[in-house]
C-alpha cells in the first residue's frame, strides 16, 4: 500500500523502506547543544575547585596546615600576622548553633502543623508567608538584627551589660528565622511522603493525633527531617550578610553569645571588600578560608542529598 | 509453585470479565444480539464477520519476547496479522497485550529498560533492524491510546499536527476537512475548528485522536483499549468508525472487552499470563484464530474458559 | 514499620488500646497543637515586625530623592539610590540573559534526553543539587578568582552578572525541570505516535505547555539574585558609584550592596536611608513575585 500524502514516501515492502527518509542533522545538533548546556553546571563546580586550590596551595606553602587549623589567633592583615583559623570556626559554629536552637524547633513544629493538622485554608495562608520569609534578602535580616533586635535586647536584658552592639545572639536568632522555611518545607515534604496507611493503622488502634504525629509520622520521616536540618546547617554556615552586618568583624575565640565575633564568611567578605592585590598572603587567605567553608558545606550537602534519596526510595 | 498468585489472577480475571460483560450488556449496539440476562456467563450471540485471508501479511511476529529490565513481560509470541482487517488482542489484565501492541510501532523504545527479542517483520522488513528509523515506522503505523489525549490546542491544530511535523506540502485546510469527514466528525466540529480540543466530550476527543492518526496517512492503526475510558454510546460510535476504517487500514486493537472483540474484529488473539516455575508472571499468546472460531469453537481450554467466563 | 504503636501486634489487644486512650489527655493534645501553631506564628509575627519596623524607619526618607539622586556621603538627606537601582537592573538583565537559556537547555536535557541509569547523568544531577546549596560567598570567590582576575573581566557589570548567573543556575534548572515534568507523558506519546521526532515533540508540545511554569520558576530564581549581596562584595560592588552603568564593561553597584554600605555608615541619618532603600528593594521583589503568581494562575494547565 503506497501513501498519497507527502509523495516522498517509499512504498512499503520495497527495499529499505523503513530507513530514515531524510537526514535529521537538527536533532543531533540540538542534542549537542543540550549536552553542552548541562556541562555548564559541571564546569561551575570545576571552576570553584580551580579558583580555590592554587591560591590555597600557595597559602599553605607559607603557613602550615596544622598551624592554620589549630591556631587560636587570626590576624592575617596585621604585623605580625597570625593564621589560626579557630576563632573564625568557633564564631561560625556559635552563630550556627544559635540559629539551629531557633530554627529546628520552630521549623519542625511548623512542618508537623502543616503536614498533620492544618486544613487546606490554613495551609494556603501559612505557606506563602513561609515563602516570603525565605525570599527576603539577607541584608534586610542583617539590618533588622543590628538596628532593631540588638537595641531591644540591650533594653530588656535583665541585669549585667547585655549584648554588645555586634553580637552573635542577634545574628544567630535572625538567621534562625531565615532558615525556618528551609527546614519546614523540606521536613513537610518528608512527612507528606509517609503513606497514609501508617497513619490509618495508628488511628485505628486508638492513637490520638499527637501520638500519630510524634510516634508514627515523625520516626517514619526521620531521614528526610535530618536531611532538612543538615541542609539548614549548611545554609547557616554559608550565610554571609547577616553576620557581616550584625555579628561584627573581630575574630574572637569566645563562646559568649553576647560578644561580637567574626565568622568564616564574614571574614571572606571583609577581606574581599579590601580589594587585596593578587598573590599577597592576604589575598590567599580568602581562598584558604573559602576552601574550608566549601568542604564543610559540601560534606553536609552530600549527606543531605543522600538522606533525601533514601526516603524517596522507601516511599515513592 | 504456590496457589496464592494464581488465586489473585483468578480474581483479576473475574473482575475483568465482569466489567466486560456489564459494558457489553449496557451497549446499545449489542442489545438486539444479547437477550441474555446480565448475569449470564455465556458470551452473547453476535454475528461474526468473515475474516479476509492472510495472503498479504502486514506483521509477522516470530518467537517474540519483551523484557522490562530482567522481567520477561511477554514470552515467545508467534502470529501473523493480515492486511485491511481488524485484529483484536484480548485477555485478562497484565497479560502483556498492551506491551505487545506497543512493539508494533516501537513505542516501547520510550521505556529505557524495555528490550525486544525475536522478530517482528513489517511487510517483510525487520522492525527492529539497525537501519530502521522509529520515526519512519510511526508515520506508517499510527497509534490511538487508552485515554483520549488530544493536544491542548485547537481541533484544527490537532489534526494538522502530524502532517506539519511530517513536512506536508499541500493544502492543510483540505486535508483537515477530508480527515475529519473520514473520521465522521466533520459535521460535529466544522463550526468550531479553532476552539480547544479539550472542550470536546470524551468520545469526540477519542474520535479526534483517531482522525489525527489517519491525517498522517498511515497504513496501520494500533488502538490500545480505545474505548476503556468511554461510555457505551461513545463506544458504539468508535466501533462503527473502526469497521468503516478497516476497509482502508489495517487495525490492531487491544481490548479487555470480549464483546467488543467479537463485534468488530476479524481475527482474535487471546493472551493470558502464566506463572513459570520461578514464580514469575509473563504474558503468553494462547490462541490466535478467526474471531468466529475463537468465540464459538476455541481449541484451547483456557480460551474457552475465558470467553465463557469460567476460570477453573 | 518503626512505629511503636503498630509494632505491638495483636497480642496487646484491647488493654493496649485503652492505655493509649488514657495516655493522651485532652489538655496535652491541645498544648501540643498550640505549640505547633505557635511555631508558625513566630515566623508570621517576625515578618510583621520586620516590615513595620522598616517602613517606620524609612518613612522620613520615602520621597522621590531616593529614586532620582545619587549616593552622597557628605549630605545623607540629599543621597539617593539611583545608581544602585540602575545597577540592579543592568546586572539582573544580563544575569537573565546568561542563565535562563543555559538553565532551560539543561533542564530539557535532564528531563527529556538523559537516561537516569547512567552514572554521568546521576553525577550531573547530584552536582546541581549540591550547587544549589553552595554558599553564595563561594560563588563570589569563583567570580573573583576566575572571572574577574583569571579572565580579566575586572570589577564590571559583566563579571557580576556572570557570577550571579552561575549562582542562580541550579535554581532555574530545578524549577524548569519541575515544569517540564508536569507535562503529562500522554502528550509526548501522542506526538511521537504521529511520527514527530523527539525535538519536534519537545519544541511543539512539551515546551509550550511548560513555559508558564518555567517562567514562574525563573522569576523566583531571579528575585533571589536581586537580593544577593555577598558574592558581589568580592567583585567591587561596594565601590562608591555615583553614575549609572552604561554597558557590561561599566563599574557598578546594586541595591543590596548600597544598603549594606549605608548600614555600615556611622551617622544615624544613614539608617533611614538604608531602610528606604530596603523598601525599594522589597517593592521590586514583591512586584516580581506577584508577576510570578499571576503567571502561574493565568496559564496553569489542568490536564
Amino acid at each position: 500500500m503506497t501513501s498519497t500524502g507527502s509523495g516522498r514516501r517509499v512504498a512499503s515492502g520495497s527495499p529499505g523502506f523503513l530507513k530514515r527518509s531524510q537526514p535529521r542533522y537538527g536533532e543531533k545538533a540540538v542534542k549537542v547543544l543540550l549536552v553542552a548546556a548541562s556541562l555548564v553546571s559541571v564546569l561551575t563546580t570545576v571552576g570553584i575547585v580551580i579558583a580555590l586550590i592554587p591560591p590555597a596551595a600557595e597559602f599553605f606553602g607559607e603557613v602550615s596546615f596544622g598551624d592554620f587549623i589549630t591556631g587560636t589567633d587570626w590576624s592575617p592583615l596585621f604585623k605580625p600576622a597570625h593564621f589560626g583559623v579557630l576563632p573564625l570556626v568557633t564564631g561560625t559554629l556559635m552563630v550556627t548553633l544559635i540559629a539551629l536552637l531557633v530554627a529546628v524547633p520552630l521549623g519542625l513544629g511548623a512542618a508537623v502543623y502543616l503536614s498533620e493538622y492544618a486544613r487546606p485554608r490554613v495551609r494556603a495562608f501559612f505557606k506563602p508567608i513561609l515563602e516570603v520569609l525565605a525570599g527576603i534578602p539577607t541584608v534586610v535580616y542583617g539590618f533588622f538584627a543590628l538596628q532593631a533586635l540588638t537595641p531591644l535586647l540591650q533594653d530588656i536584658w535583665p541585669g549585667g551589660e547585655g549584648p554588645q552592639v555586634f553580637n552573635a545572639l542577634s545574628a544567630g536568632f535572625v538567621m534562625g528565622i531565615m532558615i525556618i522555611p528551609t527546614i519546614a518545607s523540606l521536613s513537610e515534604d518528608a512527612m507528606n511522603a509517609v503513606p497514609n496507611d501508617l497513619r490509618d493503622g495508628a488511628f485505628a488502634l486508638g492513637s490520638s493525633r499527637m501520638q500519630v504525629a510524634t510516634r508514627v509520622v515523625f520516626p517514619a520521616a526521620l531521614s528526610g527531617i535530618v536531611a532538612a536540618i543538615v541542609l539548614g546547617v549548611s545554609r547557616a554556615i554559608g550565610e554571609t550578610m547577616i553576620v557581616a552586618i550584625a555579628a561584627g568583624g573581630r575574630p574572637n575565640l569566645s563562646f559568649d553569645p553576647l560578644e561580637g565575633m567574626q565568622t568564616m564568611t564574614a571574614f571572606i567578605a571583609a577581606a574581599g571588600i579590601g580589594d587585596l592585590p593578587t598573590g599577597t598572603i592576604g589575598y590567599q587567605t580568602i581562598f584558604a578560608v573559602g576552601s574550608l567553608l566549601f568542604v564543610m558545606t559540601l560534606v553536609m550537602n552530600l549527606v543531605s542529598i543522600r538522606l533525601v534519596r533514601r526516603y524517596r526510595q522507601v516511599y515513592e | 509453585m504456590t496457589t496464592e498468585p494464581s488465586r489473585r489472577i483468578q480474581r483479576l480475571r473475574r473482575r475483568a470479565l465482569r466489567s466486560a460483560q456489564t459494558a457489553a450488556v449496557a451497549s446499545p449496539s449489542n442489545a438486539p444480539d444479547a437477550p441474555d440476562a446480565p448475569d449470564s456467563t455465556t458470551a452473547p450471540r453476535v454475528s461474526f464477520r468473515d475474516a479476509p485471508p492472510l495472503t498479504t501479511p502486514v506483521f509477522e511476529v516470530g518467537s517474540l519476547s519483551v523484557f522490562y529490565g530482567d522481567h520477561e513481560a511477554v514470552r515467545d509470541v508467534n502470529m501473523t496479522i493480515g492486511d485491511r482487517q481488524i485484529t483484536a488482542m484480548i485477555g485478562p489484565s497484565g497479560c502483556g497485550k498492551s506491551t505487545m501492541i506497543r512493539c508494533f510501532n516501537r513505542m516501547n523504545d520510550l521505556i529505557p529498560t524495555a528490550r525486544v527479542v525475536g522478530k517482528i517483520r513489517y511487510h517483510g522488513e525487520n522492525l527492529y533492524g539497525k537501519e530502521v528509523d522509529p520515526i519512519e515506522v510511526r508515520r506508517r503505523i499510527g497509534m490511538v491510546f487508552q485515554k483520549p489525549n488530544p493536544f491542548p490546542k485547537s481541533i484544527y491544530d490537532n489534526i494538522a499536527y502530524g502532517p506539519r511535523v511530517g513536512s506536508f506540502k499541500g493544502n492543510l485546510d483540505d486535508l483537515v476537512e477530508e480527515t475529519l469527514t473520514r473520521a465522521a466528525l466533520w459535521d460535529e466540529v466544522k463550526d468550531k475548528l479553532k476552539t480547544s480540543a479539550l472542550a470536546l466530550s470524551g468520545g469526540q476527543q477519542q474520535r479526534l485522536c483517531i482522525a489525527r492518526t489517519i491525517a498522517v496517512k498511515p497504513e496501520v492503526i494500533l488502538m490500545d483499549e480505545p474505548c476503556s475510558a468511554l461510555d457505551p454510546i461513545a463506544t458504539a460510535k468508535i466501533e462503527d468508525l473502526m469497521e468503516h476504517l478497516a476497509q482502508e487500514f489495517t487495525i490492531v486493537v487491544v481490548t479487555h472487552n470480549m464483546q467488543q472483540a467479537a463485534r468488530v474484529s476479524h481475527r482474535t488473539a487471546f493472551f493470558t499470563s502464566d506463572v513459570d516455575v520461578k514464580g514469575e508472571r509473563h504474558g503468553r499468546l494462547v490462541e490466535y484464530d478467526e474471531t468466529e472460531r475463537i468465540f464459538s469453537n476455541p481449541s484451547d481450554q483456557r480460551t474457552e474458559d475465558y470467553i465463557s467466563g469460567r476460570f477453573g | 514499620m518503626g512505629s511503636p504503636v503498630l509494632d505491638k501486634g495483636p497480642e496487646a489487644g484491647v488493654p493496649e488500646v485503652r492505655r493509649l486512650k488514657s495516655d493522651g489527655t485532652p489538655w496535652r493534645e491541645r498544648l501540643f497543637q498550640l505549640s505547633l501553631w505557635a511555631s508558625l506564628a513566630v515566623g508570621v509575627v517576625f515578618l510583621g515586625c520586620l516590615l513595620v519596623y522598616i517602613v517606620v524607619e524609612a518613612w522620613p526618607r520615602l520621597n522621590f530623592r531616593i529614586l532620582t539622586n545619587f549616593p552622597d556621603i557628605i549630605d545623607p538627606s540629599q543621597a539617593g539610590a539611583q545608581s544602585a537601582i540602575m545597577g540592579t537592573i543592568w546586572v539582573i538583565g544580563f544575569t537573565a540573559l546568561y542563565c535562563l537559556p543555559v538553565g532551560f537547555l539543561t533542564a530539557i536535557y535532564l528531563e527529556e534526553y538523559a537516561d537516569p541509569e547512567r552514572w554521568w547523568n546521576r553525577a550531573v544531577e547530584i552536582n546541581i543539587q549540591n550547587l544549589a546549596a553552595v554558599p553564595s560567598i563561594v560563588y563570589g570567590i569563583l567570580g573573583l578568582g576566575i572571572i574577574s582576575r583569571g579572565l580579566g573581566f575586572g570589577q564590571t557589570v559583566l563579571t557580576a552578572s556572570l557570577t550571579l548567573s552561575l549562582l542562580v543556575l541550579p535554581t532555574v534548572i530545578i524549577a524548569a525541570r519541575e515544569a517540564i515534568r508536569a507535562v503529562p507523558q500522554s502528550i509526548r506519546e501522542a506526538s511521537l505516535a504521529l511520527g514527530a521526532t523527539q525535538w519536534q515533540t519537545i519544541w511543539r508540545q512539551v515546551l509550550p505547555a511548560a513555559v508558564p511554569g518555567m517562567a514562574t520558576g525563573s522569576i523566583l530564581a531571579l528575585s533571589r539574585a536581586i537580593g544577593e549581596a555577598a558574592p558581589l562584595l568580592l567583585l567591587g560592588g561596594l565601590t562608591f558609584i555615583t553614575f549609572n552603568p552604561t554597558g557590561p564593561e561599566s563599574a557598578f553597584t546594586v541595591l543590596p550592596i548600597q544598603i549594606f554600605n549605608w548600614i555600615s555608615q556611622s551617622r544615624s541619618e544613614f539608617v533611614s536611608l538604608a531602610a528606604a532603600a530596603i523598601v525599594i528593594l522589597l517593592v521590586i521583589l514583591l512586584a516580581m513575585n506577584s508577576l510570578a503568581i499571576w503567571l502561574r494562575n493565568r496559564y496553569s494547565h489542568r490536564w
